[in-house]
């Protein structure tokens, strides 16, 4: 009985000993198959026309898809902020396979419920707005970007009417922008009013929320030879020159490189299924003579541009 | 301590439980496992130790090669920066002469390296640039960390970290990054010599190129800082400066150059220093502990997967060798427990090794020697039974003797001497029959003979209320029999058949052979009795009631014939109440010569 008992402990032990070799042997084919995931397909989707003003942030997404094994595909709209044209877009880009959305939306609320049905399967990131039941947002803290905007108007402000831009239609973050200003200026009792496009006379102060706003009334001023102190938004290199040649009082700014990188890098993590949640991005309010400093010179001009270049 | 204790107890207990077999094969099993992963520890240890070696000379190799083109690259850029001064400025007068076309030429010839040539007087106003020729409007040259370098070590050249250039006024805006080698130059205006700076502004992507290629095996990178650690070059630049990312550059900055081992982030990590000749730049090289330690990552897999197959083998070898050991041990252990339950016929094999057989060989030889000291022991206790029953039996019962003596008295007195003489001779004849001369065996006609005269004798008592036939039927002659057997059985068919007789009474005894075996029936057809009280009376365990007719003289006649002969051997009673009885005695058929042999035997 004994000897029977200790026969099977025996081979209960050769048995383990040898699944354990076995199991052993097979690991590395089965890890292999874990460590090489595929190619992700990812598609990055503005709501402008064009995409010159998102050149670093693309640098950032292409250093993130290299690194974590992912191919971009990069849309633009035909008409700026076009909701449905974007609903549509997106629809055929899952149909046709995309691992991940990354988009920076222009009706967050109606895009949200037309891709409901297709946000399980496909992660979508936003730029800029946050969108109900997307896998994260990529952006400043759109509501204190807009108070210290204000606030960095307040310490140039003598007087007169602030002209508030309010170009974004249903674009939350960037409404969310506008708001936290008009909000900060109404509580200073300084005068403001909103308005879709820069008049032929502005008053001495105007206000835009949006990089490709900003970028086109400090063209226009220039080109104009108009003279209103212009605040604005991005850190792209024609708003950061429009800022060095006077035409933009002050900016707040980001690191379009660290958007682009973080956007790309919370949509692959999506797919899967690692990674957490993000925190809102660091801005900086900008003034010309700070331009040059060593860390915004880090943050404005990316150093692979010099190469690209 | 309680700990140990109750455990090192727990293994004792279990150690005393356990098999010898299994006790060998786990011990022998463990032994062989913690050795062979004393191994390849040690071996991956080892593997490890010449693989960070190898890891670290590589690095070394590498870095003396990224540095040797680094070198010849920024030397390059100063002899640029030397052709400059001595070929042009130092043979110029500014008054008379323009620089621009020399700096143009130069800038032309190295224009994929270059991004800006300038030369600026002491108060950092500019004499000449190219291709950019004019300073931004609100352009403060002088306070430049390069303008100042130049200006405060006039010996040297110097090398600035990465930064955008910002003093030229591009309409494009270009924003591009270079490094500045900036020198103290003398210029020459009408005569009179006075300070300035030369600036040769190298394009980052020079840098770049010759940094991005290095390779440093698996995971490994290069990074470039200049003496106070600041990053000049990096993979992943723009990843650390947006913050995404960090480097350990500012503690690289304080290593001497070699290899060292740093743990940055929680990784373990090798960091080979190189510093460069002129600069002071250093050059990092980074290899993490991963790609010395495992330059594969399905090494120690396979080194796991032949550490458990070598285990799984020594293990089913012990398990084989431990079972070839212990297996005779098991079976001679099983053996004497058959013994020790009283088992016949046990075999004691004698297999195994030296030692086991040596060991079966003399459990073997002591069971043989006990089996014979207990047969002796059977025999000798058989053969003083038999003895003691063989005496009881030739006993003649004094009552028998002392009523014959008494009928022999009484019919001589009544004159009846015919009958008295015939008594007396039947008497003589039965005692002479009797003694035998001391032999146990006697030939079957002795013994009917002995039968007869025991029943004339009993016949004359019992004034003929029975009679008797005995019978020796052919085949039987010249046979032998143990002696005094019929006389038992023939006294207790007289005391219980024959008591309530009328004269017609009969005892038969009849001899005859079947097979091998001689057959004596003893019949009557008195009284009879139950067939399970004739059963018992054969009864070993019958109590021994020593009266008339209690059936002992037959029980010791059976037995004295089991005892002699054998089982298979001795009486058997047949008996119906009313219809009479009949004892069959089974002997073997013994003839001359067999009878002779045994009583040899006996003798001895």
């Amino acid at each position: 009985m004994k000897t029977e008992k200790s026969r099977l402990i025996q081979i209960a032990i050769l048995a383990a000993l040898g699944l354990a070799a076995a199991l052993s042997l097979a690991l590395p084919q089965l890890l292999r198959g874990e460590r090489e995931p595929q190619l992700l397909s990812l598609t990055v989707l503005l709501r402008d026309t064009d995409s010159s003003g998102w050149t670093v942030a693309r640098q950032g997404m292409e250093q993130a898809a290299d690194e974590l094994g992912a191919e971009l595909r990069f849309l633009t709209l035909a008409a700026a902020n076009d909701g449905a044209e974007q609903e549509e877009l997106l629809l055929r880009e899952i149909e046709d396979g995309a691992a991940a959305l990354v988009v920076v939306p222009a009706d967050p609320a109606a895009l949200s419920a037309a891709l409901d049905p297709w946000l399980v399967v496909c992660p979508v990131v936003t730029l800029e707005s946050p969108m109900e039941g997307a896998a994260g947002v990529v952006s400043p803290d759109n509501a204190l970007l807009g108070q210290e905007l204000a606030e960095a108007l307040l310490e140039d402000w003598d007087g007169g009417e602030v002209l508030l831009l309010d170009t974004a239609g249903r674009c939350a973050g960037v409404s969310a922008r506008l708001a936290a200003a008009e909000e900060t200026l109404a509580a200073e009792g300084i005068p403001a009013r909103r308005a879709e496009a820069l008049p032929e006379e502005p008053p001495r102060w105007v206000m835009a929320f949006e990089p490709s706003v900003t970028q086109r009334t400090a063209e226009g001023r220039e080109a104009g030879g108009r003279d209103f102190a212009l605040y604005g938004v991005g850190s792209a290199a024609a708003i950061t020159a429009q800022l060095e040649r006077g035409n933009l009082a002050a900016i707040a700014a980001w690191s379009d490189y660290a958007a682009g990188y973080l956007a790309v890098r919370r949509a692959v993590n999506a797919v899967r299924g690692t990674g957490g949640a993000l925190g809102p991005l660091p801005f900086f309010i900008l003034r010309e003579e700070d331009i040059y400093a060593p860390e915004n010179q880090k943050l404005l001009f990316p150093i692979m541009s010099s190469s690209s270049r | 301590m309680n700990v140990f204790r109750r455990l090192a107890a727990q293994w004792a207990e279990r150690y005393r439980k356990m098999s010898i077999q299994m006790v060998l094969s786990l011990s022998f099993t463990a032994v062989a496992a913690a050795g062979m992963l004393l191994m390849s520890v040690s071996l991956i240890w080892r593997f490890s130790a010449v693989n960070e070696q190898l890891v670290a000379e590589n690095s070394r190799r590498v870095l003396a090669q990224a540095n040797l083109n680094l070198d010849s690259y920024l030397r390059r850029m100063m002899r640029i920066s030397d052709t400059v001064y001595y070929r042009s400025i130092k043979n110029m007068d500014l008054a008379e002469d323009d620089l621009t076309g020399d700096l143009s030429l130069l800038y032309e010839e190295n224009r994929d390296d270059l991004v800006s040539l300038a030369v600026f007087d002491g108060e950092g106003a500019l004499v000449s640039a190219v291709p950019l020729t004019a300073l931004k409007r609100d352009a403060e040259t002088a306070d430049s960390d390069w303008f100042q370098a130049a200006s405060q070590s006039m010996e040297n050249l110097h090398f600035s970290t990465p930064h955008v250039q910002n003093i030229f006024d591009d309409p494009d805006y270009p924003y591009r990054w270079v490094v500045s080698l900036s020198r103290h130059v003398q210029l020459t205006r009408d005569g009179a010599t006075e300070g300035g700076v030369l600036l040769v502004d190298m394009s980052f992507s020079g840098i770049e190129q010759v940094c991005r290629d290095v390779t440093l095996g698996s995971g490994g990178y290069l990074y470039l800082i200049d003496g106070d650690g600041e990053l000049i070059y990096h993979p992943r630049q723009q990843l650390i400066y947006a913050g995404l990312l960090e480097e350990n550059n500012r503690a690289a900055a304080a290593y001497r150059d070699g290899s060292h081992q740093e743990k940055f982030q929680g990784r373990s990590r090798q960091v080979t220093v190189k510093t460069m000749g002129y600069t002071g730049w250093k050059l990092v090289g980074v290899a993490p502990a991963e790609s010395w330690f495992a330059a594969s990552p399905q090494l120690p897999l396979f080194g796991l997967t032949l550490l458990l197959f070598s285990i799984f083998l020594m293990a089913f070898l012990n398990f084989l060798i431990s079972a070839r050991i212990s297996d005779p041990i098991l079976r001679l252990e099983r053996s004497i427990r058959e013994l020790d339950k009283g088992l016949a016929g046990v075999k004691i094999e004698e297999g195994g090794c030296y030692e086991v057989q040596r060991l079966n060989h003399a459990v073997a030889s002591m069971v043989s020697t006990m089996r014979h000291l207990m047969d002796d022991i059977v025999r000798q206790e058989g053969e003083k039974r038999r003895s003691e029953l063989e005496v009881l039996q030739s006993q003649i019962n004094p009552h028998f003797l002392y009523n014959t003596l008494d009928s022999v008295i009484w019919m001589t007195e009544s004159g009846q001497q015919t009958e008295a003489i015939q008594m007396v001779t039947s008497l003589a004849r039965l005692f002479r029959i009797s003694l035998s001369k001391g032999k146990s065996i006697i030939p079957l006609a002795d013994e009917l003979e002995h039968a007869r005269h025991y029943m004339n004798i009993q016949q004359i008592r019992y004034k003929n209320k029975f009679t008797t036939e005995i019978e020796a039927r052919p085949g039987t002659e010249g046979l032998y029999t143990l002696k005094l057997i019929i006389q038992p059985l023939l006294e207790n068919a007289i005391y219980h058949g024959m008591a309530s007789a009328e004269d017609d009474g009969l005892i038969r005894v009849t001899a005859y052979r079947e097979g091998e075996d001689l057959l004596i029936d003893v019949e009557d057809n008195g009284l009879g009795m139950r067939p399970e009280l004739a059963a018992s009376l054969l009864d070993e365990d019958r109590p021994e009631v020593r009266t008339k007719g209690s059936g002992i003289g037959v029980r010791n006649v059976h037995q004295r014939v089991g005892l002699t002969f054998g089982e298979g051997y001795g009486l058997a009673i047949f008996s119906e109440p009313d219809e009479g009885t009949l004892v069959r005695i089974r002997l073997p058929a013994l003839d001359r010569e067999e009878a002779e042999r045994r009583r040899q035997g006996e003798e001895l």
